[in-house]
């Protein structure tokens, strides 16, 4: 069943057409890459599906609910978490609480739980710190729990934002561009993480322009240019299509 | 756990008990009659530390909105005037001029809060989306415009004599003068104290983590699930109640209040005092309003032993804050007591 689906989404920006009657459909435990070259409308579609900008049309439908144009912090509940193309670590805090800020749910985020220091947010906290302390482990980034993020390298920084995202466990996890800047190593460790997620059962949405590790890893390729979609299916298939290779490597556009 | 680690635990507890100590003590001068005697030459310091310890309710709303949150708000004293007027219109008998009702004074007090409150959720409502500069225009401009009304409306709010004849319920107590000082400063002091354990206590939890977070990066707040809306309009509202308050605290002190008071000059003061002691650390937002509150006693002093006239000493004590501020600016972007790295200004 479809967990996460676009219908007909079109967005303008002025003039320029950026996504035109894109539909898409992602089933539940799939792993899915989304590539097309520059301007191809990858990071609009992301955008448009997380409620950082609302479509002009179309639907976006998430888990059977209409979400078109909801805002990302009621997505965020509903189990659907990003990351951003240009890490957006929260600079001014350390790795540990840019961690342990994504927890849902805690009452001590109430003003009166925090002002009597309610026993619900105390025990909430413990756990949020403990599942942060996991996180920031299985991420290596213990060393650099106490440091602020803005110390923090371009790799570093990826796994941060992955750690943050996790906190929240959601059901589809988008990221965008997370081998963008990358050192090969670390490329192939984040590539293990997503991995071991989508086996664990999580839907993953990969933006990416890394196309080797991108077609290693996931089930299925979207490729989109001008703002349509051109291709989808298995990455080898994807990747011999005519159009694929046209849209990559040039030739006559329209 | 490094001293990085924000625990919600004790920290704020002694404020709190401070305070309740200072209320307990300052009502025992004023409803006993037990007295206190005060040398004269305090005086001025005693009225200056009263003076103090309102505007310190001003300056740890306004860190609670600019330190933690980063909502940029130039208007402070528009929700402090607006407390004010609140309390005095309604506590007042008999004002030479102006709106006088005459209701209890605790009821007025009340009201003044909840007056302020809801200018501060109607600006809010209107203008809290707005970036950082914009909004500060708009709070900005909020001032100006009440102050304006204040002077003008004579029928209502008594033009530039303002309300008289506000209830001054400790002074009502307490004959005595000495007493009477030491009592109003315990009094109100205790409330700033247990305002510190409030916000230190709404900082330190998870809800300040939030709070940080929108400072940081709205929209990654956002989408870790966090209604930032609701938390940028909470901080705001809680600003501007803290400033009502200070108000109507202020008004029931004094016993009068007149636009004279309200001035663009008391948020010049309290943001100097935020930005010197250091913006996100509440107890350093105290001391720096300390000194800059300081600076004013001794230039007070100043006064008398250069040969300048009281015109040109006010400027030149303009020219002496201004230099701090560039100096603060310049090397300590941070404050004196702010950490560098929480507030992004690396030097």
């Amino acid at each position: 069943m479809s967990l996460l689906s676009a219908e007909g989404l079109v967005k303008d920006f002025g003039g320029l057409r950026a996504i035109d009657d894109l539909s898409v459909s992602i089933d539940e435990g799939e792993l899915v890459g989304v590539m097309g070259p520059n301007g191809a409308g990858k990071s609009t579609f992301f955008n448009c599906v997380s409620g950082v900008i609302p479509p002009d049309d179309g639907t976006v439908t998430l888990d059977g609910t209409d979400v078109t144009g909801d805002p990302p912090e009621s997505l965020a509940h509903r189990g659907l978490v990003r990351t951003f193309q240009n890490t957006r670590e929260l600079e001014t805090m350390t790795v540990r609480d840019n961690v342990r800020l994504a927890a849902p749910d805690q009452p001590g985020e109430r003003t009166l739980p925090a002002l009597v220091r309610s026993g619900s947010m105390r025990e909430h906290e413990e756990t949020v710190r403990e599942r942060a302390e996991e996180l920031i482990e299985t991420f290596e980034l213990d060393h650099l729990a106490d440091e602020y993020s803005s110390n923090l390298s371009g790799g570093q920084r990826k796994l941060l934002e992955l750690a943050r995202t996790l906190m929240l466990d959601p059901e589809v996890l988008m990221l965008d561009e997370p081998f963008a800047g990358v050192n090969p190593t670390l490329t192939g460790e984040i590539a293990d993480h997503i991995r071991d997620l989508n086996a664990d059962g999580m839907t993953v949405v990969i933006i990416e322009h890394e196309l080797e590790t991108l077609t290693e890893l996931v089930d299925r390729l979207i490729v989109l240019r001008q703002g349509r979609l051109l291709v989808e299916g298995e990455p080898e298939a994807v990747l011999e299509d005519e159009r694929v290779i046209e849209a990559y490597l040039g030739g006559d556009a329209e | 756990m490094s001293a990085l680690d924000r625990l919600p635990s004790g920290r704020g507890d002694r404020a709190l008990i401070a305070g309740v100590a200072c209320l307990f003590v300052g009502g025992l001068f004023a409803l006993t009659p037990l007295q206190a005697s005060l040398p004269s030459a305090l005086y001025v310091f005693v009225e200056v530390g009263i003076t103090f310890v309102i505007y310190g309710m001003l300056v740890l709303g306004l860190d609670l909105q600019y330190g933690h949150t980063g909502l940029v708000n130039f208007g402070h004293v528009v929700f402090f005037a607006v407390g004010a007027y609140a309390t005095a219109m309604l506590a007042a008998q008999d004002s030479f001029s102006g709106i006088a009702l005459g209701y209890p004074w605790p009821l007025a007090l009340l009201v003044g809060v909840i007056a302020a409150a809801l200018l501060g959720l109607v600006v809010s409502a209107t203008s809290i989306r707005l970036r950082d500069d914009f909004l500060a225009i708009v709070t900005l401009a909020t001032a100006e415009i009440f102050h304006s009304i204040f002077v003008n409306f004579e029928g209502v709010f008594g033009g530039n004599v303002g309300i008289l004849g506000v209830p001054r319920p400790i002074a009502a107590l307490v004959g005595d003068a000495d007493t009477r000082l030491i009592a109003t400063i315990l009094v109100i002091g205790g409330i700033t104290l247990i305002t510190l354990a409030a916000v230190t206590r709404l900082t330190d939890a998870p809800y300040g983590r939030v709070l940080r977070a929108i400072r940081a990066d709205e929209l990654v707040t956002r989408s870790v699930g966090k209604s930032t809306i609701v938390y940028k309009t909470q901080a705001f509202v809680y600003g501007a109640a803290l400033a009502g308050l200070a108000g109507g605290l202020f008004a029931l002190y004094n016993g009068a209040v007149a636009p004279g008071f309200f001035t663009i000059q008391v948020t010049v003061t309290i943001w100097i005092g935020m930005l010197l002691g250091g913006a996100a650390n509440h107890r350093a937002v105290l001391a720096g309003l300390a000194i800059i509150m300081g600076l004013r006693l001794v230039s007070r002093f100043g006064l008398s032993v250069t040969p300048v006239s009281g015109d040109v000493f006010a400027a030149f004590r303009l020219v002496v804050v201004g230099l701090i501020l560039i100096a603060v600016i310049r090397f300590r972007p941070a404050g004196i007591w702010g950490d560098p790295q929480e507030l992004g200004v690396d030097q």
